[in-house]
């Protein structure tokens, strides 16, 4: 199989409404500008209001029609200079007017597929797809805009090219999930050797092979026409209610805080009366308040699903979001519960995923708030088997025990108390057979569980104290995200075995991983 | 008392010791400045100015004092599927890095460096956290590391 050249690619065009979506904030800047212009002008008796009047009053229609012709001018042709295909097993993206780009990436490297979908664009039934790969910021292929029918089509096609499904699924829809391999699972067993055509029909049906003529013609067009198509079926999982979101928003530490400075502020301009003072805090409020409500808008609506291609997450109220994370690309996790959610036994779940990096924190939430039951069955859909015998007992250890009672953890000795007298009883680590968790945090608890397989790097660090009381920090380097998994203050001895076995079980979890494409069986 | 540093079986390998040297002259030059110019100050203006001298010296002779023994305790050792770095006097880390998750190595020199025979290799995997380089390293053994690291980690390149 070889890459065709970049001739034999069907170029396709983004939605030619692009450039209204991309540039309307800058339309909207310029009339703000404008407006604000002309009205402090004719305060003063000049400006654009006093040159309407003059007899060169034309100038100002013609110079709109003018920057007008040459901003659809310009956008027209960055529309017309961008455009995009989908190879074998790459994408390829066209863009820039002057400074061309052009970017490819390989499709069984790809993190994760998002559908974005911004305000302004729902309006005109437009989004943005987003194929993450691992490359730091800015690594990513954003196709947009396009017609949601065709983004939703072109996700369902990237998602099977990346499963490394040679030839399209048929129109039938699969009959259930549980036909394909589960998400994250060690593929059946009798793997080897090449491909068995039956064997792989038997597992997808709807796979056409390789070797008929239907196949490797890429997609039929009609199936682009009709969204969904193309998708693997998924079943959904869990659902955030609106009212359990704002609760748990507003016994958020950042919901205290705003509400206890904004109380303070009252008091003191009641006794001062002076009003001033609650201008002068205004941006840290506002900077409080945009958080929460950057939480809210962005969380809101969280539907969490499973399918054949991976965890599926939608959320959003302003600015909706559709993230695809294909099996296996999900690096750590971590399960947090801040002081206020112990009563109700509240988690929230985030991930490392390699493309998300740590730019934005909305999209590497796996779930925003949920029970522990709700917790632990995402934590599932990432982890299938933790490997170990009853496996709840060993995560209510490691989400709320600590080393006062014996368990399966491996905990801070004693001493480490002088070093951490707050939660030296939470630090620990349990290892299973496919992962490792990581517990801390006694006000803020916090499991992480990292999959062997997916270890970047091990370290353990050790400074002048802790090498008078013999302990030992452990840290698991992981991709950049919300999650860094490390256990603080272990026995130095503790510390040293579990790195030389750490580092053991991630070489052989690595060589018995599932393949990057994880539709193949080889 | 098992030191987590000292993992048994393991032979280290040392970096040249004229990687004190290359780390003494940058933090001459810097502070010799700001002593020479308080000392000239003090000869001249008042003898306050040796407190300005003064600082600086000290800052270099503490430099002077550490650097050997940081350069003495850098180690590194390839193992069959991954390389130990270990590093620190009174901060200590000891990183392992599989040639599986390494992404791509950097072999960099300075004009000091290279005068001096020496290079630095640094490794990266997907994570940031990684802090893997090996300063100190003479230039051929530095290609010989690299191309050995590249061959490995190629051999066993298994996605992210």
């Amino acid at each position: 199989m070889t890459t065709p050249a970049a001739e034999d690619l069907a170029w396709r065009r983004v939605h030619p409404i692009t450039p209204v979506v991309r540039g309307w904030t800058i339309l909207a800047a310029a009339l703000f500008v404008v407006g604000q212009q002309s009205i402090d002008d004719s305060a003063r008796g000049g400006g654009i209001v006093e040159l309407l009047r003059s007899d060169f009053w034309w100038i100002v229609p013609a110079a709109i029609v003018l920057v007008a012709l040459v901003g659809f001018g310009y956008a027209a042709v960055a529309w017309r200079m961008t455009s995009y295909a989908v190879g074998e097993d790459t994408v390829h993206m066209r863009k820039g007017v002057l400074f061309r780009t052009q970017r490819h990436a390989r499709l069984d490297r790809v993190q994760a597929v998002d559908i974005r979908q911004p305000l302004v664009a729902r309006l005109f039934g437009l989004c943005e797809l987003t194929l993450e790969v691992a490359g730091g910021s800015d690594s990513g292929i954003a196709i947009g805009f396009l017609r949601d029918g065709d983004a939703r089509a072109l996700r369902g096609e990237l998602l099977a090219r990346a499963a490394g499904l040679k030839a399209h699924r048929t129109g039938e829809p699969l009959p259930d999930v549980g036909a394909r391999p589960p998400a994250d699972a060690p593929l059946p067993a009798g793997a080897d050797g090449p491909v068995d055509t039956a064997q792989a029909a038997d597992h997808v049906p709807g796979v056409v092979h390789p070797g008929e003529p239907t196949a490797d013609q890429g997609f039929a067009p009609e199936l682009l026409e009709r969204p969904g198509l193309l998708e693997a079926p998924e079943q959904s999982v869990l659902t955030v209610p609106p009212a359990r979101l704002i609760v748990s928003l507003l016994r958020s530490g950042a919901a205290i805080f705003t509400f206890v400075f904004v109380v303070a502020l009252v008091v003191l301009v009641i006794t001062t009366g002076r009003i001033g003072i609650a201008f002068s805090v205004l941006p840290a409020l506002l900077g409080g308040g945009g958080y929460l409500f950057n939480r809210f808008t962005g969380e809101f609506d969280f539907r969490v699903a499973i399918s054949a291609d991976g965890i599926r997450l939608r959320h959003g109220l302003l600015e909706t979001r559709a993230q695809t994370i294909p099996p296996g690309r999900v690096q750590a996790v971590s399960l947090t519960q801040g002081l206020l959610w112990r009563g109700p036994d509240w988690w929230r779940v985030q991930v490392n995923v390699a493309g998300y990096g740590d730019k934005n924190e909305t999209n590497a939430v796996l779930l925003p708030v949920g029970t522990r039951e709700d917790a632990l069955a995402v934590l599932s859909l990432v982890l299938p088997e933790l490997g170990v015998d009853e496996p709840r007992a060993l995560l209510d250890e490691g989400l709320e025990g600590d080393s006062s009672s014996a368990g399966r953890f491996v905990g801070s000795p004693r001493r480490a108390r002088i070093l951490d007298p707050v939660s030296w009883r939470r630090h620990g680590f349990s290892v299973t057979g496919r992962a490792l968790l990581l517990r801390r945090g006694r006000l803020v608890r916090a499991l992480d569980v990292v999959p062997h397989e997916r270890t970047q790097s091990l370290a353990v660090t050790q400074g002048p104290w802790q090498r008078r009381l013999g302990l030992a920090t452990f840290t698991v380097h992981s991709t950049p995200g919300p999650v860094s998994p490390a256990a603080p203050h272990l026995d130095a001895a503790d510390a040293a075995r579990l790195l030389d076995e750490q580092a053991l079980r991630a070489r052989s979890a690595r060589a018995a991983a599932g393949p990057e494409r994880w539709m193949e069986t080889s | 008392m098992t030191s987590p540093f000292e993992p048994p079986d393991v032979t280290w390998s040392r970096v040249s010791p004229r990687l004190v040297t290359a780390r003494l002259v940058p933090a001459a030059i810097t502070l010799g400045i700001p002593l020479l110019a308080g000392a000239a100050l003090a000869f001249t203006v008042s003898p306050w100015f040796w407190l300005l001298a003064g600082f600086p010296a000290a800052i270099l002779a503490l430099t002077a004092w550490v650097v050997p023994r940081q350069v003495h305790a850098l180690g590194y050792a390839e193992r069959d599927d991954d390389l130990l770095i270990r590093k620190g006097v009174l901060f200590r880390s000891l990183t392992v890095v599989p040639y599986g998750r390494m992404q791509y190595v950097d072999v960099e020199a300075g004009p000091l460096d290279r005068r001096l025979g020496l290079a630095k290799v640094q490794l990266h995997t997907a994570s940031v956290g990684t802090d893997a380089q090996i300063p100190g390293l003479p230039p051929d053994e530095a290609a010989r590391l690299r191309d050995r690291l590249a061959s490995r980690g190629e051999a066993r390149l298994a996605g992210l």
